[in-house]
């Protein structure tokens, strides 16, 4: 039998309590632990010495040029007086009440007082407040910052449909620099499009030795012949064929057609960094583009991009599903003691199990993914198996808990009725495992496919995968579409799973 | 006629749970037997149709050694004996009726038996002891949406699909309220006399020990202590008594009554 609860003996103190004092006065928690107080003593000599260190090191993250202790804190109670200033004043009451409370120790009627502890979890909060970089400040006034990517992922259907377009273009010769004779702009053609270009030749702007643009040659474009009253845009195709959106002052150079289907623009040569091998005559292009949407809406490419990641996610969650109960099963016989605890053998083999289990369960399926990537490549496979990893490990102990909850009475009932060991089993055994079963073996999907849509962030393929591009890509529409289908996913599975084994238990 | 012979049973941490136990059942009998929690009564019953293995002794069965039979020997001999328990010991996610058939599991075939198909004539026979009972209209529910007395009787059901000689019934009513521990029991006494099935039945309470008993042996310490008819219960002596429930048993209600408190203890 243990004793749950065992009467504090008034242990009589070592010392008195001004010897205590004192010594508390020199080592904080010494004259507690002179007292016998020994748990109190540790506790506060511990939690000062704590408290120093981290002042210390905060203090030297704040003034990294100082040297000398003085000059150190100096410049770091310069910067962050109320933190500073705050955590060693709050050091020194903890000192001055620890020379107290050593005095106090030492009657035995007078022992006891939890407020100290108080006071050194306040400083450990001051201490982790500003560790952790906490600035209320910052969330407050950045808060607008976030909503124009916020707006994006939580409402993307803008992104979700597209249509065709059609773009209509007409080019004209531009040749850098000028240098023999230019060429000529296209001549018109009745009923098509046409540009006209002046001049045909010119300077590209370019950036001088202090990194400020030099405007290259003014150039004036008079197009005709396009769609009446429509946005036009001006783009520049370099010699290597590159081409772009035009952008003057900052701005993309764009005109709107008139009634009659011409229009007018000035703007100035663009900027284009050229290689130093760059050399003699180029010939660029200017183009002006008139781009019309035709046709119905159409799934744009990140809904399908998202649908069809989603249900390989999907799979992916059921495949390392199915294949860690495959091997659960057998595992958990292994790790359920009532069937194990029959001789010293089973039983080592039952906690070397046990173990083996443990230690993989408490490695996360985020880091299996980057193992199992190393061994076959990136991908939903990788996912797969690290899922399965995890799957096992977890499935294993949920079953053999079930094995170990069996109701015996049901098993013997059946065997005195004259059956086989088969029938037992089938009759007595079975019913009783199969409602764990089931019931784990779903959660445990539902798990996966929460997991799955993880682990595609660190290469594991799936949904996940597609997020973290769009992410990176900063195409958060995209992404938010993504998110989108994660969400209503998880919450489905969520629901079903939940309904299933409310059913089935 | 079931005759034990110097039953033994020693188990494996060293706890000796019956020492040298000898009696005779006559076909026909209720014989009861009473004991303290722990006393051997469980382990007697299930020595019999051998859910625990005997040490060292025999149990004969009208000439045939029951602890001697092989495994196919063991089952022909276990589905003549029903069985009930304390703790009812359905197989609570199955239906009341899939309950009921079990008995029939030495009977029939085994493979028709594992994909759940039992003869229509076991079916009827299913029906008819659920009738018997009481609880036909409760064939169809699961087994743990029951009282504890209809579950019991669903136990009592299974039993008898076993068309058994012998009854072995342990504590069966320690779980159920007085009311319901005399329909019960009334149920065996029932069985014992229409069928002329023996019941060798456990019990904890001296006055349904007077009331149904034919015979009556005493076990403390895995000994017989006190063996007597029903007429001997009721001149029990107080030293009888407590030489069955102990120095520190109480006797309530002039001698009659008296009954031992701590029914709910595992027995062994």
């Amino acid at each position: 039998m243990t004793k749950l609860y065992k009467p504090e003996q008034p242990r009589s103190s070592l010392v008195t309590g001004p010897v205590a004092a004192f010594a508390s006065c020199i080592t904080p928690g010494l004259g507690q632990l002179l007292t016998l107080q020994i748990w109190r003593g540790l506790l506060v000599l511990g939690s000062m010495a704590s408290i120093l260190g981290l002042l210390a090191w905060r203090a030297v993250a704040l003034a990294p040029r100082e040297t000398g202790l003085l000059a150190i804190f100096s410049k770091a109670l310069a910067r962050r007086p109320f933190f500073i200033g705050g955590v060693l004043l709050g050091a020194l009451i903890l000192w001055l009440w620890n020379v107290w409370d050593a005095y106090q120790q030492a009657e035995p009627q007078r022992r006891g007082g939890v407020a100290i502890f108080a006071l050194i979890l306040f400083l450990f909060f001051t201490l982790g407040w500003q560790i952790s970089e906490i600035n209320l400040y910052k969330a407050v006034t950045e808060l607008p910052d976030v909503w124009p990517l916020l707006s994006k992922v939580l409402w993307p259907w803008e992104a979700a449909v597209t249509r065709d377009t059609e773009t209509v273009i007409a080019t004209a010769p531009i040749q850098i620099p000028c240098e023999g004779s230019a060429p000529e702009s296209p001549a018109p053609i009745a009923g098509q499009p046409y540009i006209i270009a002046a001049p045909t030749c010119g300077e590209l702007s370019y950036m001088d030795e202090n990194n400020d643009l030099v405007m290259g040659t003014p150039l004036h474009l008079e197009g005709e012949g396009f769609a009446p009253n429509m946005k036009t845009q001006i783009y520049w195709k370099d010699s290597v064929g590159q081409e772009f959106h035009v952008r003057y002052q900052g701005e993309y150079v764009d005109v709107q057609t008139d009634s009659v289907g011409e229009f007018e623009v000035d703007l100035v040569m663009p900027y284009r960094l050229q290689p130093p091998s760059a050399k003699g005559v180029q010939l660029h292009e200017v183009q002006a583009r008139q781009v019309s949407e035709v046709g119905g809406l159409k799934p744009s490419e990140p809904l399908l991009l998202s649908v069809e990641r989603m249900i390989e996610t999907i799979f992916l969650g059921m495949m390392a599903t199915v294949f860690g109960i495959v091997f659960a099963i057998p595992v958990s016989f292994l790790a359920a003691k009532n069937l194990m605890s029959g001789s010293k053998l089973t039983l080592s083999v039952y906690y070397l199990t046990r173990t083996i289990l443990n230690i993989i369960r408490s490695i996360e399926p985020l880091i299996w993914v980057i193992i199992a990537a190393q061994w076959v490549g990136l991908g939903p496979f990788a996912g797969i198996i690290a899922l399965t990893v995890h799957s096992i490990a977890a499935l294993s102990k949920l079953y053999s808990e079930a094995i170990e909850g069996i109701n015996t009475g049901p098993i013997e009932a059946i065997e005195a009725t004259g059956a086989t060991r088969l029938q037992m089993i089938m009759y007595a055994v079975i019913p009783q495992m199969i409602p764990p079963f089931v019931s784990f073996s779903i959660y445990r999907w539902d798990i996966n496919v929460r997991m799955s849509t993880i682990i595609g962030l660190v290469g594991g393929g799936g949904i996940g995968f597609l997020l973290i591009q769009y992410i990176r890509l900063l195409n958060f529409r995209a992404a938010g579409i993504a998110v989108w289908f994660i969400a209503i996913t998880v919450a489905l599975l969520d629901y079903i799973s939940a309904e299933i084994r409310e059913r089935y238990t | 006629m079931l005759e034990i012979k110097n039953l033994t049973k020693v188990y494996a941490d060293g706890t000796v749970a019956l020492r040298d136990v000898s009696f005779k059942v006559e076909d026909g009998e209720f014989l009861i037997i009473i004991g303290l929690s722990g006393s051997g009564k469980s382990t007697l019953l299930r020595c019999i149709n051998r859910l625990v293995e005997p040490t060292t002794g025999q149990i004969l069965w009208d000439g045939q050694d029951i602890t001697a039979a092989d495994q196919t020997e063991l089952r022909h001999i276990r589905r003549k004996i029903g069985m009930i328990f304390q703790q009812f010991n359905l197989v609570n996610r199955s239906n009341v009726l899939t309950n009921v058939l079990t008995g029939r599991l030495g009977y029939v075939k085994q493979r028709q038996s594992l994909l759940h198909r039992f003869p229509q004539a076991d079916r009827e026979l299913a029906f008819k002891a659920l009738d018997r009972l009481g609880i036909r209209d409760q064939a169809y529910k699961r087994a743990d949406e029951l009282s504890g007395g209809q579950q019991q009787r669903v136990g009592i059901a299974r039993a008898l699909m076993q068309e058994p000689h012998i009854i072995l019934a342990d504590e069966p009513v320690a779980s159920l309220d007085p009311v319901l521990a005399h329909s019960i029991l009334e149920h065996l006494e029932v069985l014992n006399q229409e069928e002329e099935i023996t019941v060798l039945c456990s019990l904890h309470y001296i006055d349904l020990v007077q009331r149904y008993a034919s015979r009556v042996i005493g076990l403390r310490d895995g000994e017989i202590v006190y063996h007597g008819s029903r007429e001997d219960i009721r001149r029990m002596t107080d030293a009888e008594f407590k030489n069955i429930y102990g120095q520190e048993a109480v006797r309530v209600g002039g001698g009659l009554e008296g009954s031992v408190g701590g029914s709910d203890d595992k027995t062994i």
